[in-house]
């Protein structure tokens, strides 16, 4: 089955847009990714070593005052990002078990690359207080002044690394 | 004037039932913009597929002018809003840490999200990878002063661009989406230049179809059992011992519950800092039980060392009162109620828990070591936070 094609980008950012428009004007806050990764971690390093938990300076908010960290409007968005990427994915024809990656370059290699990328962007996401959903994309429309230096500093180390890492995709 | 907008939800449930709603809106508009596709993210940063740029841009001119639009209104109140504080070396670090990792996995966290639930296993890796990376952090800045100077680095609080330029907001949002139109012309025409430069995205060859619905599913299950899962309790130091934190033993203290009863159980030579006000020092053995033999049934004992290292329940202590170790101990109490730390991540959660801790600070400095009976502390102010702010974190 061909695939449905993708929107067009402006009208896909228009709908994005609107989308985050609606979660501030709910929730007054913008959407999110990393929290969730976040949160888990903090749920996992609170049963191991409570006290470390609570005093660290990237967890120790999640947990202050015994709360529970997964109950939390960003976790349980992500949760939905799940449904609706898999239900966008399966009613576009476009699920499918696979390795995204350029011609050139093993699975085995794009699968290194990956968790490495990954890993930086979770050190990263810490570093940042946030990802591109919640610092570049939501702060960016609130015009906060330090996400607007992160999201200019994200296509800086983009473009900065790409031409070393071109044989995976290109 | 009191705006419409933000909702405010009077029940929790709700407001999370708006955020899986939402979050699927999200999660669809990313995979119908293509965003579950590494390769097709990858293009922006080889010129010949600006789709993230188009996208992210013209949603956040859509979002941005609603905003300011809808504030200027009067339909929105914007303090309420969440304002991703600026920390302006943390950022600038690690948005260019964020970019490398975005170009090197194809992936950035939202979209890994999206991008795995299609069924794209360099998506789940890049994932799971972005877990180890959260874990690297939170442990590495434990470890490195320098990473947490970097951390807090440059601080400017709550910044807005129009304030920091002293430009009016709806000017300022009219400069963005002009520049943002030139950018989205010059977009196009990068795109043409390096079109033919590369192959154009195509789905890659299928390996394991059999995985078709495991990996998501498991992915999905995880969460909502995660979020489901009752609570965990705070580890008890032992099975009999519940904790108590700092700040409920001090509310407990300046209430003047009565009967409370608070035992500083540090050794009698540990006199470095002043124990609770109105604590009496107690050891841990059957020389205190008299002060404990009379209690009534239920009534709560507070029990604490210097670093929230007690751990057993000496031998031969009556069972009827209700024992709770301060959680850290005394070293707790002087951090959280004595000497709260400035917010970190000035979260409005946080701000709002720091400022009530700020005030118990307020009523128990100086009084640290007399007495509640001898002499009386002023009344305190009122108790609880100022006024209801919502609740953020996070990404």
């Amino acid at each position: 089955m061909k695939p449905r094609a993708y929107w067009n980008p402006y009208f896909a950012g228009v709908v994005l847009g609107l989308v985050l428009l609606a979660t501030f004007m709910v929730a007054a806050q913008g959407l999110g990714a990393s929290a969730f990764p976040k949160r888990l971690i903090a749920l996992w390093a609170s049963g191991v070593d409570a006290d470390w938990t609570a005093r660290n300076v990237a967890l120790g908010s999640y947990v202050a005052d015994g709360a529970f960290p997964l109950r939390n409007w960003l976790f349980v968005e992500v949760i939905g990002v799940m449904l609706g990427g898999f239900l966008g994915a399966l009613s576009a024809g476009r699920f499918r078990v696979t390795v995204e990656k350029g011609p050139r370059i093993s699975v085995r290699a794009r699968l290194g690359y990956a968790l490495a990328g990954g890993t930086i962007m979770g050190f990263a996401a810490g570093l940042a207080r946030g990802c591109t959903s919640g610092q570049a994309l939501s702060g960016g429309a609130t015009l906060a002044t330090g996400s607007w230096l992160f999201m200019l500093m994200v296509f800086g180390g983009g473009y900065a690394v790409a031409w070393f890492v071109r044989r995976q995709w290109v | 004037m009191s705006a419409i907008f933000p909702l405010a939800f009077a029940s929790q449930e709700v407001s999370l039932l708006t955020a899986v709603v939402l979050g699927f809106l999200f999660g669809f508009t990313l995979e119908r913009a293509g965003f579950g596709n590494a390769r097709k993210l990858a293009g922006q940063f080889y010129l010949h597929d600006m789709t993230v740029f188009k996208v992210m841009f013209s949603a956040i001119l859509v979002a941005m002018v609603g905003i300011y639009g809808f504030a200027a209104l009067g339909w929105l109140d914007m303090s309420l809003l969440w304002i991703n504080p600026t920390f302006i070396w943390a950022q600038l670090v690690g948005g260019f840490l964020l970019g490398a990792g975005f170009i090197i996995s194809g992936l950035c966290p939202g979209t890994a999200v999206v991008s795995a639930v299609s069924g794209r296993l360099d998506a789940v890796v890049t994932f799971v990878g972005v877990f180890l990376g959260t874990l690297l952090f939170a442990v590495t800045v434990d470890v490195f002063p320098w990473l947490e100077r970097l951390y807090d680095a440059g601080s400017l609080g709550t910044s807005l661009l129009p304030d920091l330029f002293g430009i009016p907001a709806p000017l300022l949002a009219l400069l963005v989406v002009l520049g943002a139109g030139l950018a989205f012309l010059g977009a196009e025409k990068v795109e043409r230049m390096f079109a033919g430069r590369y192959a154009a995205v195509e789905n890659s060859p299928t390996v394991r179809p059999r995985l078709k619905f495991v990996v998501p599913g498991a992915l999905a299950l995880l969460a909502i059992g995660a979020t489901v899962a009752p609570s965990p309790r705070p580890r008890p130091i032992i099975p009999e011992f519940e904790t108590i934190s700092a700040g409920d033993v001090a509310r407990r203290l300046i209430a003047r519950e009565p009967g409370l009863l608070v035992l500083d159980t540090r050794p009698a030579a540990d006199t470095a800092n002043a124990g609770l006000p109105g604590a009496q020092r107690a050891a841990l053995d059957s020389s205190t039980v008299p002060l404990l033999t009379n209690l009534a049934a239920g009534q709560l004992v507070v029990l604490y060392d210097g670093g929230g290292k007690l751990t057993t329940l000496p031998a031969g202590w009556p069972v009827g009162p209700r024992y709770a170790v301060l959680a850290g101990g005394l070293a707790a109490w002087r951090e959280q109620v004595l000497a709260p730390a400035a917010p970190r991540d000035a979260s409005l959660a946080e701000r709002e828990r720091v400022a009530e801790q700020n005030q118990l600070a307020a009523y128990f400095s100086g009084a640290t070591v007399a007495a509640p009976s001898a002499a009386a502390p002023p009344p305190a102010a009122a108790g609880g936070g100022g006024a209801k702010k919502k609740k953020a974190g996070g990404c």
